[in-house]
């Protein structure tokens, strides 16, 4: 019943993960940001180290050192921003961007050949591949699915006819000296993707950008090819005409964050969409972003791209293969617009690269009318036609988009925080989600005679236990995602009973770790065969246990009294729950009654 | 005479005729084809051939891929090229029975109008004029020279603007080019692919049609499998099944099917091609297959085809633009012949490959390079590539025109549409059957004066295209036939090349009409 909710290429699993990881670094977490930077400065430059050699006679410890360190590189860290933040001010940027993506085939674009990313280099190569004499393209229709599919999550228009051009260029690992694009007619147009808050725009941004996307083309991916300098190249044919879609934005961005949400955004999607085969990480996926400059006091600038007008001169950053690479290469080269403009200079409209790691752009060829692609329609391809029919049935069966999962999570149905709800979707394939919603529409059936008020609750706690109490186990034991290791109904049960409190919530902790290592009992069983089931404390026990442990610490009980420390009444709740018989004593029965004996209310 | 004497007579004749230099690779004696041929024999013998070609030897253009020969395209840069497949052609032939009797020379890439730009030097003319030897006519000068020397039973050529129709027309052959998308291109070397045409030369069109569709033979009285003209899924230009009966059938109706038979013909004369640049042997030829025709019965109806003028000048726009993409390919890094040393000058900045194809191509195909490069260029697309496409539709339209049988792949919509030029062609609809023209405009031009250089420019072999040219831009099926007229100057008659043109898919109606007049005396 799910099914058609749930993303569906398995392999999107672990890049999904690691993109989220990599959004809550850059988010908020401190003190993990600190750690990176710490390890990062071990391998800064020379100077640097020396400097600090120098100027510390005495040894420091070493702990004590990287302390400093770290301390130092925050506080640039932070001038840096602050130096941005102030130069941003004066200064707008514009940001378009250029993602091509590996589809997800059996074949390439234009021959029989299977597609391949680790296989024996130049063995999946057919004569058209390598641009033999004689022989011609031979257009796999198949290829065309996940191309649609991603058009269509991508919100574009699917045109019903289009056609094949060629850009011509010379390059070793272009063996046709051009490469098969659609760049007159491409086959999906005005597309739009949705950047929310939680999608890790910059804050200025407010909480959702719309993106749009002028077009996506299905075009050829080149040769791999391997430097060895002063003289060797080497060629794997392999990846030659691997399908790609170019997806092309308009210039809508403007600020470096919100661009590296846009690209891991768009990732996403054409994950959970089945229309790729890796992500960034892999090589599956590759940005192009063009960046320009303006000030915000002057007049509009004269230069103007795909129809958006009123822009500075533009330069092009190639070939950027992870999300903090866009960012920082975004930042980096506005950076250095802006330092040139500010000198009186002018930005020339070139194409720049970027390493990962480095503080610059660097130039690698000069003005993009130099490169003139002569763009001519293939004489050998018919033009591409697509049945609206064979649109609308991909539209149908395309699952729900994340934002639309999002938005039922957090909505009445669910009430998740947005915490949880991302994680949900994007955790496993989608097969978390599918649990998660399992659970709770078995916890709704048994949780029928419960006033609706505490039903409503249910997402939220079936949420909290799915993420993080199993989630907790499954990181804890290092394992991948299995629904069967705690099935649904078992989980559900259990949390029914702690709902009704017939347990209490240590020892529903404690059975789902019996579950979790493969206890296979019923839940009523277990509960039962090991005596877990709560059977209240009367009220003169918890009043003996709670005076057996206050009489144990009794400064503490003064602090309370005296100095009204209410805080530490916790500590003695775990007191007594330890001390008490196990699965007996409710913590909240216990703290009421602590309140009475030691504060007398 | 058995097939095995035929061969043995054509491996003969080129050993003899080697100095026309019409072979870059000849056939050599072996056991293998030798035995074929003989099995060939006692096939004829049980009234079982596999088709009108079986045991019997065919060139073909080294533009057409060959696993058995080399494949060098007359060019440098694959001089020491083999293929690693057959192209369709060669296997359907090979499948038909036939012999694959060498490689024939040409212009290289298929570029030119003489047979004189290939690695292996021109190729001459079996028929020298007042002992000067004079063009075969390009590019498949080689393939027309084989046949009209008898070095084999017929060849294949390519016609991408005339390439097998001139050649046909200087040697005094029967060079036929079919409607676009009838032969499989897989496994030809791209010159331009919107126009390339695998084209058939032999002796008469009897020959041609054995290698083209095998109609039933009266003989045999049973039909065998066409040759070459089959669908094949590996071009994506060819014609698919369908799209072959659909013009069967539009072919079918008694009003069309009748012109095979006994129906007098209507004849077009298309006024435009009576240019000044008509030598007066050739307009008398034209007069006179014309009133050959007249006296069969047949009917003259003069035409008009405006857009023939402006043709060549599209053709030579279109043409250079999809070669210097298609030549894109020659860098010598996967195959092919690579310069010494280190490319790019050496230097990083260097142009990548600029010594490798400077090497390796030819000045002719340079030049067309260079052309096609400038008219796609972001500056000059709009001005030449664009309008060049312009005039071809328009081509498109004046054949439309003149011709009984309507298009019959057109897209109805746009035949129909809004377009007031198309309403104002309509008015004047001919009706005619087929086009009867001169292939070329003079006679075979001195290959002295031609290699000579500077003594002419590279406009004056275009412009010998002139009257081939429109059927390419329009994928039109057109046969150059011999006619002969006594000449004055000399002892032996004048060949001269007369073409004819049809409606797309009109190919069985132009070969029948090429065979009314093919071999003619007329005086």
């Amino acid at each position: 019943m799910l099914q058609p909710w749930l993303p569906r290429n398995p392999r999107a699993a672990c890049s999904l993960v690691c993109s989220r990881c990599h959004q809550a670094l850059v988010l908020q977490q401190r003190p993990r940001i600190a750690r990176r930077i710490s390890q990062s400065i071990s391998f800064r430059s020379s100077r640097w180290l020396q400097t600090e050699s120098a100027s510390s006679a005495d040894p420091v410890p070493l702990r004590k050192q990287l302390k400093q360190e770290a301390k130092a590189l925050r506080a640039r860290k932070r001038q840096t921003k602050q130096d941005e933040e102030a130069s941003r001010r004066g200064w707008e940027l514009t940001v378009g961007i250029e993602i091509h993506a590996q589809l997800d085939t059996e074949a390439k674009l234009f021959s029989r050949a299977a597609t391949s990313t680790s296989d024996i280099p130049n063995t999946n190569v057919a004569l058209f591949d390598l641009a033999f004499p004689g022989s011609q393209p031979e257009f796999q229709v198949a290829t065309l699915l996940p191309a649609l599919r991603a058009a269509i999550a991508l919100n574009c228009e699917i045109q019903p006819v289009s056609r094949f051009d060629r850009k011509h260029y010379f390059y070793q690992d272009q063996p046709a000296g051009y490469q098969i694009t659609q760049y007159y007619e491409p086959f999906a147009k005005h597309g739009y993707v949705d950047l929310f808050d939680y999608d890790g725009i910059a804050p200025e941004d407010g909480s959702r950008v719309r993106v749009e996307i002028k077009q996506v083309q299905l075009e050829q991916d080149t040769a791999k090819s391997q430097e060895y300098p002063p003289s060797m190249q080497l060629l794997d044919f392999n990846r030659v005409s691997h399908p790609l879609i170019e997806i092309i934005t308009l210039p809508q961005i403007h600020t470096p964050a919100t661009a590296a949400a846009c690209v891991r955004k768009i990732q996403a999607i054409l994950q959970s969409c089945g229309a790729v085969t890796t992500g960034m990480e892999l090589g599956g996926l590759r940005a192009d972003v063009n960046v320009s400059v303006r000030r915000r006091d002057e007049a509009p600038g004269t230069h103007q791209y795909h129809g958006v007008g009123g822009l500075g001169q533009r330069t092009e950053i190639k070939n950027l293969s992870s999300f903090k690479a866009v960012e920082d290469a975004i930042v980096a080269e506005k950076n250095r617009q802006i330092a040139v403009l500010e000198s009186g200079g002018v930005i020339e409209g070139e194409t720049r690269g970027w390493t990962i790691g480095s503080t610059e752009t660097r130039k690698l060829r000069s003005k993009e009318g130099a490169v003139d692609y002569r763009y001519m329609p293939d004489p050998d391809l018919a033009p591409l036609v697509i049945d609206p029919g064979l649109t609308a049935q991909l539209k149908e069966t395309l699952p729900t988009s994340a934002d639309d999962l999002v938005e039922l999570l957090r909505g009445p149905a669910y009430g998740l925080s947005i915490e949880d709800a991302k994680p949900l979707i994007e955790l496993d394939d989608g097969a978390r989600l599918e649990y998660f919603m399992d659970v709770v529409d078995l916890l709704r059936i048994l949780q029928q005679d419960e006033d609706a008020k505490s039903v409503d609750r249910l997402g939220r706690i079936v949420g909290n236990w799915v993420l993080h109490e199993l989630g907790g186990l499954l990181t804890k034991g290092e394992l991948a995602w299995d629904a069967d290791r705690v099935s649904a109904p078992s989980l559900a049960e259990l949390i029914d009973q702690l709902h009704r409190k017939h347990i209490t919530g240590a020892t529903a902790k404690l059975v789902l770790t019996m579950l979790f290592d493969g206890d296979q009992r019923p839940i009523r069983q277990l509960l039962e065969e090991e005596n877990l089931l709560l059977r209240p404390l009367s009220r003169d026990e918890y009043v003996a246990l709670a005076e057996t442990v206050m009489s144990q610490n009794l400064r503490m009980v003064e602090q309370i009294r005296t100095k009204n420390q209410v805080g530490k009444l916790g500590w003695f709740v775990g007191q007594m729950m330890r001390t008490g018989e196990k699965g007996r004593v409710e913590a909240q029965r216990a703290e009421e009654v602590l309140r009475e004996l030691i504060l007398g209310s | 005479m058995s097939l095995l004497r035929e061969a043995e007579r054509c491996v003969a004749n080129q050993r003899a005729h080697a100095g026309l230099n019409a072979l870059i690779a000849p056939l050599q004696r072996s056991e293998e084809w030798l035995s074929r041929v003989r099995q060939a024999d006692i096939r004829r013998e049980n009234k079982s051939p596999k088709s009108r070609l079986d045991g019997r030897l065919v060139t073909i253009k080294d533009n057409i891929c060959t696993r058995d020969f080399p494949t060098t395209c007359g060019s440098g840069i694959l001089d020491k090229y083999s293929s690693p497949f057959n192209a369709t052609v060669v296997e359907q032939l090979e499948k038909g029975g036939a012999i694959i009797a060498g490689k024939t020379n040409l212009d290289e890439f298929g570029m030119g109008s003489h047979s004189v730009h290939s690695r292996f030097g021109p190729v001459k003319n079996q028929h020298p004029r007042h002992g000067r030897d004079v063009s075969a006519g390009g590019s498949s000068g080689g393939s027309a020279v084989a046949v009209a020397t008898d070095q084999c039973y017929a060849a294949l050529g390519t016609d991408t603007g005339g390439s097998v129709r001139l050649p046909a027309a200087y040697t005094g052959t029967v060079g036929f080019k079919p409607s676009y998308g009838l032969i499989s291109r897989w496994g030809v070397v791209a010159y331009a692919n919107s126009l390339d045409t695998v084209g058939i030369l032999g002796k008469d069109t009897s020959s041609v049609r054995a290698v083209f569709d095998n109609k039933p033979s009266k003989r045999l009285m049973k039909k065998i499998a066409d040759v070459v003209n089959r669908h094949d899924p590996r071009d994506p230009t060819n014609l698919s099944p369908s799209s072959r009966s659909r013009i069967l059938s539009s072919l079918d109706s008694p009003q069309f099917a009748s012109r095979l038979a006994s129906r007098p013909l209507k004849i077009g004369f298309p006024k435009e091609y009576n240019v000044s640049e008509l030598t007066p042997a050739v307009r008398r030829a034209w007069m006179l297959a014309l009133s050959h025709l007249r006296k069969q019965g047949h009917t003259i109806h003069p035409v008009s085809v405006p857009a023939t003028k402006s043709a060549l000048s599209a053709y030579y726009v279109i043409a250079p633009a999809e070669a210097s993409s298609n030549l894109a390919k020659y860098d010598g890094v996967r195959y092919g012949t690579r310069a010494e040393g280190p490319d790019g000058e050496g230097r990083t900045d260097g142009y990548l490959y600029g010594k490798t194809r400077g090497q390796g191509f030819g000045d002719e195909v340079k030049r067309r390079v260079l052309l096609g490069t400038f008219s796609l260029s972001a500056d000059a697309i709009d001005n030449y590539f664009l309008q060049a496409q312009r005039i071809r539709r328009l081509v498109v339209h004046d054949f439309n025109a003149v011709f009984n049988l309507s298009h019959p792949l057109a897209d109805t919509s746009i035949q129909n549409g809004p377009e007031s030029e198309n309403a104002q062609r309509e008015v004047q609809r001919a009706d005619v059957d087929v086009l009867v023209c001169p292939t070329a405009p003079s006679a075979p031009p001195f290959l002295d004066s031609l290699l000579g250089g500077s003594a002419s420019s590279p406009l004056d072999a275009y412009v010998n295209d002139i009257f081939t040219v429109p059927a390419s831009l329009a994928g039109l099926p057109a046969i150059s036939v011999p006619i002969s007229l006594p000449d004055p100057q000399s002892q032996d008659p004048e060949m001269i090349g007369i073409q004819v043109i049809g409606q797309y898919g009109d190919d069985e109606l132009v070969l029948k009409v090429g065979g009314l007049l093919e071999g003619q005396k007329l005086s």
